[in-house]
């Protein structure tokens, strides 16, 4: 028997062994993070993304998302697409929606699949509508038709919740009721207008300007 | 050596089996968008060809056969990180870490996807790694290629500790919590291949996923046989460590072995040492069973002897 046979075992030298490689291991995996410096990435940073509705805020929503992707995989609409590193590590792998691209149609398929709650899960019912947050619409009434004198009102007709989260009024012109307001972002993949005259403004963006509102006052 | 042949060809049968069910769950991600725009065969030659036609005639007949198409397909989805099959779902256990170095806690459906692979690794050992990963066939053809280019090349075969991957798992676990658990797609293998298999195939993109199974494979090519396997991969080592008991491994009949032969320890690729009666990492891959000139190993039962050792050897390796 010319070779050792288990060499790892209880002896000084392999302890230290292990603890050098483990040391290397860690330091390897630790350097990671100097992908986001290398120029593949260093695309502007996207921030104004919606998340799939049921999503909580957005740090609830990074703490609990897994990036397994099944909410992108059974979406029947195909608006869920999963990030990159376009906008940084810390959003790899998660999901997105472009709202002016494609928007949701708050099937709620997507919810019903994520396996750790990320999405909490909600039926496709009024009440299930109801209960979505992803973001709130803004309407530039400079760019609007209705508001420039020719009626319009496409808006109003994608709205899932037409009469509680917009209002039409004189000229078809619409109006957000912010309160009510889901932020699917229909409204804005059927705005006519090119650039859109009504956006969603993704709930982060909300959350960051609450956010700042506090630290003001 | 007939079992041994066996055993690897169930192994790459079945991992390609693996490879087959992640591309048909990225394809159903337009199954189901077809199926909701259109819902006929001939809408969507229309709107999207022939070919399409074609996967969608063929999964909408096949999903039929279990109930309402839409339902049976939504039953079904995701990667080789969290996935359901026909309503089942399987957990990764390093997702499971993951979620509760930062959440510390589980959702149920998501800890009885636990289930499945913690027992696989109990009875069996690193099964995964030989029988399940997409990436380890990856890996298993690039050892074939140093193999086949050994005449005319030379291949280093490093041997590291083990420790390495011990830090991997402790650097990713920590870099999932200070950014988010979707680093994991560029530490592990498997995790890298379903993310680019999903990108390709269901949004026809390129992953960045792609770049780190591009390292992995140079590892492998360059540094050692499967070394991404053996020493790289945290859920390997887990897995390896959670069966390192395993009911079910790989046995030596000492009486009819060589002293002189080393082949099964040259041939393994997770270096494995059958001779010296010790199984931790065994994969049961099969390989081993093949070269043994006396047929001395065999899967079986693990018997409760002593490990082998040899105390002047050790005590001078020690020293």
């Amino acid at each position: 028997m010319s070779e050792k046979p288990s060499p790892e075992k209880s002896s000084g030298l392999s302890r230290k062994r292990f603890i050098g490689s483990f040391v290397f291991g860690l330091g390897a995996t630790l350097l990671l993070p100097l992908i986001e410096k290398l120029p593949i990435s260093a695309q502007v940073k996207l921030k104004r993304f919606l998340r799939p509705p049921g999503a909580q805020s957005e740090a609830l929503f990074l703490q609990n998302c897994i990036a397994c992707g099944q909410c992108a995989n059974v979406c029947p609409n195909q608006c869920i697409s999963l990030y990159g590193l376009e906008a940084g590590l810390e959003n790899l792998g998660t999901p997105r929606i472009t709202a002016r691209a494609q928007a949701c149609i708050l099937c709620m398929a997507c919810t019903q699949v994520c396996p750790t709650d990320a999405l909490e899960k909600l039926e496709p019912t009024k009440e299930g509508k109801r209960a979505v947050q992803m973001g709130v619409a803004v309407l530039s009434e400079d760019l609007c038709y209705s508001f420039a004198g020719r009626t319009c009102g496409v808006c109003y007709r994608a709205c899932p919740l037409p009469g509680e989260a917009m209002t039409i009024g004189l000229f078809e012109q619409p109006h957000v009721h912010a309160e009510h307001c889901v932020g699917c972002g229909l409204c804005e993949q059927a705005c006519v207008k090119m650039p859109q005259a009504i956006r969603i403004i993704p709930r982060l963006e909300l959350e960051n300007a609450a956010k700042s509102q506090t630290e003001i006052s | 050596m007939k079992s041994g042949r066996l055993l690897l060809a169930i192994s790459i049968i079945s991992r390609i089996g693996v490879v087959t069910i992640l591309c048909a769950l990225a394809l159903l991600t337009h199954y189901h968008n077809l199926k909701t725009a259109y819902n006929h065969p001939r809408l969507v030659e229309l709107s999207s060809g022939k070919t399409a036609r074609f996967l969608y005639q063929s999964s909408d007949d096949f999903l039929s056969l279990f109930g309402d198409p839409q339902q049976v397909a939504r039953k079904s989805g995701g990667m080789t990180w969290s996935i359901r099959l026909a309503g089942i779902p399987f957990t990764d256990p390093v997702a499971a870490l993951s979620v509760l170095a930062k959440n510390r806690r589980w959702e149920l459906g998501f800890a009885l996807g636990l289930i499945v692979p913690l027992s696989l690794a109990f009875i069996f050992g690193r099964v995964f790694c030989s029988y399940i990963c997409p990436a380890s066939l990856l890996f298993f053809s690039i050892s074939r290629l140093r193999k086949l280019l050994s005449p005319i090349f030379f291949f280093p075969d490093l041997k590291i500790n083990r420790g390495f991957s011990w830090g991997i798992l402790v650097g990713g676990l920590s870099l999932a919590v200070w950014y988010s658990h979707g680093i994991w797609i560029l530490i592990l293998p498997y995790f890298a291949i379903g993310q680019t298999i999903y990108a390709g195939i269901a949004s026809g993109t390129l992953s960045i996923a792609l770049g780190s199974l591009v390292l992995f494979c140079s590892l492998d090519l360059f540094l050692g046989k499967q070394f991404t396997c053996r020493y790289v991969c945290p859920t390997g080592r887990l897995l390896g460590f959670i069966g390192r008991k395993s009911p079910i491994t790989i046995q030596r009949d000492s009486s009819a072995c060589l002293d002189s032969c080393q082949s099964c320890i040259d041939v393994c690729p997770m270096k494995v040492q059958p001779k010296y009666d010790q199984s931790i990492d065994c994969s049961i891959c099969g390989e081993c069973l093949t070269v043994c000139p006396p047929q001395c190993l065999s899967i079986g039962l693990r018997k409760k002897n002593k490990p082998f050792t040899t105390p002047v050897a050790h005590s001078k390796s020690s020293a």
